[in-house]
């Protein structure tokens, strides 16, 4: 079953540059072995309101390497439990970037797009044009187009369902 | 043109053994390592997948390593079904609380092999690169579909050639050198990339050494740090791993790097290196943060808490004392470690300069027991992370050094040049 990809509209979320993994989800709460619990405590050391105030398409912005340090896929994952949609940074390190996909959260890459978006505006962001809209202005921001890999994976519904799709019937 | 060790080790194990750098290709896996993870989320996610078998029992390795022995009664429920899992499955690797740490039990047991493809459930899976292998961190998802298909997709990263020449100072260790490496670089200064290391200094360097440099190039952003083989590595496998086959892989002398970056340490002398909060690439001389006060010292990790780690720091704090308040936290990297450290009188020496040895784990680098912070407090680590909450209390706060220097930083109870006491 591929999934549509509609463009998803809501609040931006705007952090700064080297967002590691642990201002994501601490070390600490790793052991939890419910998502939904462990979620709660997400961006809790950079955000502490972040988890009583995120809304359901609420959109995550970011500068440069958005996600480096543990290859902890919790981070995504917490990201996704919160209701986010998808993340838009300047740049994504590398595990983190994997893991988004692999999970379904679709993550873009706009240059500047941490300076050019405010805390707390709507946007609209568009995966498959690799688009972020801003509601106010209505300044469009172009981003790079998603390699075709991430884009498949995405239309799946991550890793998982790629897998039963294609492996799993061999 | 010709190819990068990272290229050369990937190509060897693609279908139609090609592998330039952009390319995505398809690469069977020699060994994977999964820890932790493998109870709290990998076995949810081959549940998903309606996973039976996996692809080959003899070449998977499960380790309790993180919070062993359990800290709590959610790390025991991982660690028990870690250990049904290994039952069930048939894995002939598996180290339980009582082994150590990951990155260090692999190699000690021989498990890891020049030229191979290894992936762990954990970052600092850059460590094998000291071995000559390609290997890198992936997470539950893709270390899933290994342990069920024994193949992964990569990206081949471009390579930055790093050379490094000259003799190390007394005092100074390559933790120094690979601190002064990745703030040069910054947190993603390496990111996707290969930093392959090469020059006099690596070539003479002891394993345990090389090994804390891979370990540390993933702060950088890089996917993996190959070394060639030197003369340490071949009798580290002539010794540990006697009945392995294998070959060294070089580089082409013509093959491209994206960068290179050239380090003489001869002419332009490395010093101790310490990384302020909070991030490991804040690297400073030791003479810009010398003074500031400690809590806690820690030596240990997949990073420094090997041998020749604890021998370094028992030379420095032999017949003295730790300064009174200042807590010295020493957690060998394996029971192996633990035991020679035994033998030759270091752990003698730490207890009686006023320090605490724990048994092996990763337990403190990661915040999760034998070593957490309060609230405000400074600590000294020999570890790779000094992220904001790393160790505990998000208001700690962690300076990144050598053993040299959190050893000597612990007997004046301020961050100190090990190179004055």
């Amino acid at each position: 079953m591929t999934k549509e990809l509609k463009p998803v509209t809501g609040r931006a979320w705007v952090f700064g540059n080297d967002v590691d993994t642990d201002q994501i989800i601490q070390g600490q709460y790793l052991t939890l072995l419910d998502y939904a619990e462990m979620a709660k405590h997400t961006f809790e050391i950079p955000r502490p309101v972040f988890t009583s105030k995120v809304k359901k398409n609420d959109i995550v912005i970011a500068g440069r390497n958005f996600g480096g340090g543990s290859s902890r896929e919790e981070a995504p994952k917490v990201i996704l439990q919160s209701g986010i949609r998808c993340v838009v940074a300047e740049s994504f390190a590398r595990i983190f970037y994997r893991n988004g996909f692999n999970v379904g959260l679709p993550l873009l890459i706009i240059p500047n797009v941490a300076k050019l978006v405010s805390d707390g505006e709507t946007v609209t962001v568009d995966i498959c044009e690799g688009t972020l809209s801003v509601r106010s202005s209505g300044d469009v921001l172009h981003g790079k187009s998603l390699p075709t890999r991430m884009l498949n994976l995405l239309k799946e519904g991550g890793a998982v369902a790629w897998y039963k799709q294609s492996v799993g019937k061999h | 043109m010709g190819y990068t060790l990272a290229e050369k080790l990937l190509a060897s194990h693609t279908n139609d053994g090609k592998a330039t750098a952009g390319d995505i290709v398809e690469a069977n896996v020699d060994l994977l390592m999964v820890h932790e993870v493998l109870g709290s989320r990998i076995l949810g996610v081959l549940e998903e997948m309606e996973f039976q078998k996996v692809w080959d029992p003899e070449r998977i390795v499960v380790v309790n390593d993180h919070w062993a022995p359990a800290s709590d009664i959610n790390s025991a429920e991982i660690h028990r079904r870690n250990r049904n899992f290994v039952k069930d499955q048939g894995i002939t690797h598996f180290c339980d609380v009582d082994c150590g740490i990951s990155h260090h039990v692999l190699p000690e047991k021989g498990l890891i092999v020049p030229g191979e493809i290894v992936i762990g459930s954990d970052s600092h899976s850059t460590t094998y690169g000291a071995f000559n292998a390609f290997s890198t961190g992936l997470a539950a998802t893709d270390s899933a579909l290994i342990l069920a298909t024994g193949s992964c997709w990569f990206r081949v990263p471009e390579s930055i050639k790093i050379e490094v020449t000259g003799e190390f100072q007394d005092m100074v260790m390559s933790k120094d050198l690979i601190l002064k490496i990745i703030s040069d670089l910054g947190p993603d200064g390496a990111n996707y990339q290969s930093m392959e290391f090469h020059g006099d200094t690596i070539d003479t360097m002891k394993v345990g050494e090389r090994m804390t440099i891979c370990n540390m190039s993933v702060e950088a952003g890089a996917k993996c740090s190959p070394m060639t083989v030197n003369g340490h590595v071949n009798k580290w496998m002539e010794t540990l791993a006697p009945s392995k086959k294998w070959k060294p892989t070089l580089p082409d002398n013509d093959a491209e790097y994206i960068d290179s970056r050239t380090y003489d340490i001869k002419n332009e002398p490395l010093g101790p290196m310490v990384a302020i909060p909070d991030n490991p690439t804040n690297g400073k001389a030791v003479r810009e943060v010398s003074g500031v006060p400690i809590d806690q010292a820690f030596i240990g990790s997949c990073t420094n808490g090997r041998i020749g780690d604890l021998e370094i720091a028992a030379k420095i704090l032999k017949g003295k004392k730790i300064r009174e308040g200042v807590r010295l936290i020493v957690t060998p990297a394996s029971k192996h470690t633990w035991m020679m450290a035994l033998e030759r009188g270091l752990l003698k020496i730490f207890m009686d300069a006023g320090g605490i040895v724990t048994n092996s784990t990763c337990g403190a680098c990661v915040g999760g027991h034998l070593g957490v912070l309060g609230a405000g407090e400074v600590c000294i680590s020999s570890t790779n992370r000094n992220f904001k909450g790393r160790m505990g209390h998000q208001n700690s706060r962690i300076y990144l050094a050598s053993p040299a220097t959190v050893a000597a930083s612990a007997l004046k109870g301020a961050i100190t040049d090990p190179r004055s006491v």
